[in-house]
């Protein structure tokens, strides 16, 4: 219940008259000046300077804290306590509940406490019977709170406070702008409800659909409903009800399709699913009260598939010119995130480093085009290969991670002795694409076999090998797959790698159930000759970009002496080719075995920061991140890694183009980038926090704390400056 | 060399990464295992009270909430009744040097004294490792571990957040209530609530 007359118009007016009047003694009722205790003012007020019967009166208790310190909001967040008001009023009279502006939100270490500082009045509303007959009444209030800055004091106190009975009544000059600062402070009703649905770990909270528009549902006279059309993520969240949803945590907004949800970690004291949550959402003075309901049936945006889209992934399949500003990702539900993972399976095939892969199997089915039992039993072998290796692969990532190793996907590049071994493999299946190599002996074995896919064994092991190669190219669409199998079950996580691997495997098994497709296929004959040699190239390329990652994970000496080791790799093979057999498998097995037996240490981070010492931005750290964000400062987060090919094209198309350049510089943002090339377990710890197990991940930070905003995994110029602008 | 060998090595190498490790305290799980020093300068581990019911009962002697227990004689109260029983009584202070509650193990010694208090052991974790283990966020913040080493209770002493001695008596007393329950052998019928009081001071 409110006021009948707008409640700052009456004092605002009244300031205007009464500073051209005489000004206002001090105490012109007989107010006691204020209470002092420990760090805080404290006294009880009225927004009018009479009782109209019939009326409502507001009262309120004013609090001035001392510098620093605070008094807690309903919700007081993870320790604290909400200040308490006990009104005492006359016969007739009706007290309601503390109308709660809305609160700031103090951080306190790793905790988060809601609640004031300054000068706030917490206001009561009062019914005044119609037939009050006396010449003036008296309100007496008690009131008990906790005031802290890092430590903490109780505090009490009792108040008075004597109004005389009026046929009309005026504001109360001294207090008006503390009521109104009140008034606009006050959270209003949201239309429509929420809805929450909780997984083991989390509360998801689905916001009413944006379109409702505000009509005539409000209940409260004064306080119109307002359509929740502007919210975006920078609005703060506040719990109103305790103990559902983690105080400390940042939300993690979704766009569902039909609106905003936020996915939030339980509270570490939730015990029961609530029936009924409320919460505000908030920005500046502008807050919205939400009430929200469990989702009965339903289980939210996060498991509904056809609901959630993720962003990224239409994002992708769009083009990198997806309208409108940056989206929230969403993140999708399993059966969703299996459907991703085949499709990026499946677009893992036309990878530069996987393709030479495919077609050493589509040249063994090509020959064998016309045996049908063959093509089936070898496109078997070949998934298998594929699918089992994939599970090794996570398998392992899975086992990792459940002994605390701080890791994500692509892990295995993290490990410099891993590049190294895949630089030696891309450089062996070059020389031999190009024809450079014969081989000779035992080694003719497995490469024919290999390359005319004529047994079991090699369709196998070309499954495993297209598994090994496909690792850096981590395509778009398995950001999300993974990002989720990673927070799922084992047995979620492990079939949703297999169905990557399926997708990566399924245009060779379709070779050999799908009638007719095998006869679409080209004849053998001399061309097949040119094309492997031609698909030399692309790995060769690989080969420079792998050496190219080495480099940065170690050194330019380190580097070379890979390179040292690749003339000695071909030397060795060449020693074969002319049967100088002993030489040759010396030779060679040197040239493998050191670089990676002899895995140089990866270089220092600081060492690395110095070359960026001259560039635009600066190494991200949590620190640092943290103090640009308690400065108020406007921060873009980029975390990259050298062997992550989306991020490199992001890089290069959007974040180091001009346009982006004038808008950071325009803006003030600080650009901030971290580098996951190298195992960091800060760096996964925050990716984590968005709900990611990889890179790339882009998150902008507007100025004054604002929630941060995610970008999509596939950025333009143009998407990126619309994104700086915006905040 | 075929490609097979190639993984097989590089697998084994990405293999020999150390494992890190984390740990959180959770009802229905093993309580995770501490060494600290006592004001007599003794070691003391959980693994001591093998066999016997541990309360854990994080400190700070000036704050207003751990006074209103201590003041209104609830906490000696059922420290006597516990330890009568044959329950560990520990009492732990995760106070950061130069932070409020921080002290020697001789004022530790009299303020306890001073309360007549009848702790088993009052505990130093100045770096607050085993708080942050256990997830201690006030003073008070309690934790009843039984005698397989399992976490049963964790939260507040009481049901009514304030911190006016009058509400002591007025209150359910989590703490007695799990105590009993796990004595009769029955599940602890409220093994998480929110703790209340002022922020552990790490």
């Amino acid at each position: 219940m409110r006021p009948l007359l707008p409640s700052f118009m009456l004092p605002v007016l009244l300031l205007g008259l009464l500073a051209t009047a005489a000004p206002a003694p001090s105490h012109a009722q007989g107010e006691p000046p204020a209470l002092r205790t420990d760090h805080l003012y404290s006294r009880l007020v009225a927004e009018d300077d009479a009782v109209v019967p019939g009326e409502s009166l507001r009262v309120g208790l004013w609090l001035r804290h001392d510098p620093e310190w605070h008094t807690y909001w309903r919700n007081p967040g993870d320790s604290g306590l909400p200040t308490r008001i006990e009104l005492g009023v006359p016969p007739g009279f009706e007290a309601g509940p503390i109308q709660w502006p809305i609160p700031e939100r103090l951080p306190v270490g790793p905790l988060v406490n809601f609640g004031y500082s300054h000068t706030i009045v917490l206001p009561i509303e009062i019914r005044v019977p119609a037939d009050l007959d006396a010449d003036s009444i008296t309100i007496r209030a008690r009131a008990d709170w906790l005031v802290c800055r890092v430590e903490c004091i109780p505090g009490e106190g009792e108040y008075n406070l004597v109004l005389p009975v009026a046929e009309e009544a005026a504001g109360d000059p001294r207090w008006a702008a503390d009521f109104a600062r009140a008034d606009r402070l006050q959270p209003a009703p949201a239309v429509g409800r929420a809805a929450l649905s909780f997984t083991a770990e989390t509360v998801e909270i689905r916001l009413p659909a944006q379109t409702t528009n505000a009509g005539g549902t409000a209940g409260d006279t004064g306080s119109r409903p307002e359509p929740a059309t502007d919210i975006d993520p920078q609005w703060l969240f506040f719990p109103v009800t305790p103990d559902v949803v983690s105080n400390a945590a940042e939300p993690r907004w979704l766009d569902t399709g039909e609106g905003l949800a936020l996915v939030l970690p339980k509270n570490d004291y939730f015990v029961a699913e609530p029936a009924r949550f409320e919460f505000l959402l908030a920005r500046g003075e502008t807050g919205k009260r939400f009430e929200a309901r469990p989702v009965t049936g339903a289980r939210g945006a996060a498991a509904d598939g056809a609901g959630a889209a993720p962003v990224e992934a239409a994002g992708s399949a769009a083009g990198a010119g997806a309208p409108g500003a940056p989206r929230l990702p969403a993140a999708p539900g399993i059966l969703l995130a299996l459907g991703l993972a085949v499709l990026g399976g499946l677009a893992l095939n036309l990878m530069p480093c996987v393709f030479p892969v495919l077609f050493l199997k589509a040249a063994g089915a090509i020959e064998a085009a016309d045996d049908r039992g063959r093509l089936r039993r070898q496109g078997l072998y070949y998934t298998a290969g594929v699918v089992l290796s994939f599970i090794a692969v996570a398998g392992l990532l899975l086992a990792l991670r459940a002994s605390g190793e701080a890791l994500g996907w692509g892990f295995q590049l993290q490990s410099p002795v891993f590049v190294a071994a895949l630089v030696l493999l891309f450089f062996v299946l070059a020389m031999n694409f190009a024809g450079l190599l014969e081989f000779g002996g035992r080694l003719a074995g497995a490469g024919q076999r290999l390359t005319q896919g004529s047994s079991d064994r090699a369709a196998f092991f070309t499954g495993v090998l297209a598994c090994l190669v496909a690792s850096p190219c981590t395509a778009p669409f398995m950001g999300v797959a993974l990002g989720v199998a990673l927070t799922l079950s084992a047995p979620a996580a492990l079939a949703i790698f297999a169905a990557l691997g399926l997708g990566l495997a399924l245009p060779i098994l379709a070779l050999g159930w799908v009638p007719g497709l095998a006869r679409l296929l080209p004849r053998p004959g001399p061309w097949m000759q040119t094309f492997r040699q031609l698909l030399a190239f692309p790995l060769l390329l690989t080969v420079a970009w792998l050496m190219w990652v080495y480099g940065e994970q170690t050194s330019a000496s380190a580097m070379s002496w890979l390179l040292a080791a690749l003339v000695g790799v071909a030397f060795g093979l060449w020693l074969l080719r002319i049967h100088w057999r002993w030489p040759g498998y010396a030779l060679l097995a040197l040239c493998i075995a050191l670089p990676l037996l002899r895995a140089p240490a990866p270089s220092a981070p600081a060492e690395r920061a110095a070359g960026e010492a001259a560039a635009m931005h600066e190494r991200w750290t949590p620190a640092r991140l943290a103090q640009l964000r308690a400065a108020g400062e406007p921060v873009l987060v980029n975390m990259t890694a050298a062997w992550c090919i989306t991020c490199l094209a992001n890089e290069r198309v959007a974040l180091s183009s001009g346009v982006v350049r004038d808008a950071l510089r325009a803006r003030g943002v600080h650009y901030l980038k971290g580098d996951w090339t190298s195992r960091d377990p800060q760096i996964t710890a925050y990716l984590e926090s968005f709900g990611r197990s990889g890179v790339p991940l882009y998150v902008i930070y507007p100025a004054d704390g604002g929630e941060p905003v995610v970008l999509p995994q596939l950025l333009t110029a143009d998407m990126v400056r619309r994104a700086i602008e915006k905040i | 060399m075929t490609f097979h060998k190639t993984l097989g090595l590089a697998l084994a190498f990405m293999l020999a990464a150390p494992p890190a490790l984390a740990a959180e305290a959770q009802i229905g799980e093993p309580a995770p295992a501490f060494t600290l020093t006592g004001i007599d300068g003794r070691s003391v581990s959980l693994e001591d009270f093998a066999g016997q019911t541990v309360v854990l009962e994080w400190t700070n002697h000036q704050c207003p909430f751990v006074k209103k227990h201590y003041d209104g004689g609830n906490m000696q109260r059922q420290q006597a009744e516990a330890t009568g029983k044959g329950v560990a009584w520990l009492v732990i202070n995760s106070s950061a040097p130069g932070k409020q509650g921080h002290v020697t193990p001789e004022q530790a010694r009299a303020i306890q004294a001073g309360w007549e208090a009848g702790q088993d052991a009052y505990l130093f974790d100045t770096d607050g490792e085993v708080g942050r283990a256990y997830g201690a966020k006030t003073t008070p913040h309690m934790y009843i571990i039984d005698a397989d080493g399992v976490l049963r209770y964790n939260g507040a002493i009481d049901s009514i957040q304030s911190a006016d001695v009058a509400d002591i008596e007025k209150a359910e007393q989590f703490v007695e209530i799990a105590l009993a329950e796990l004595a009769a052998g029955e599940p602890v019928s409220r093994p998480l609530t929110r703790p209340y009081g002022c922020s552990v001071k790490y």
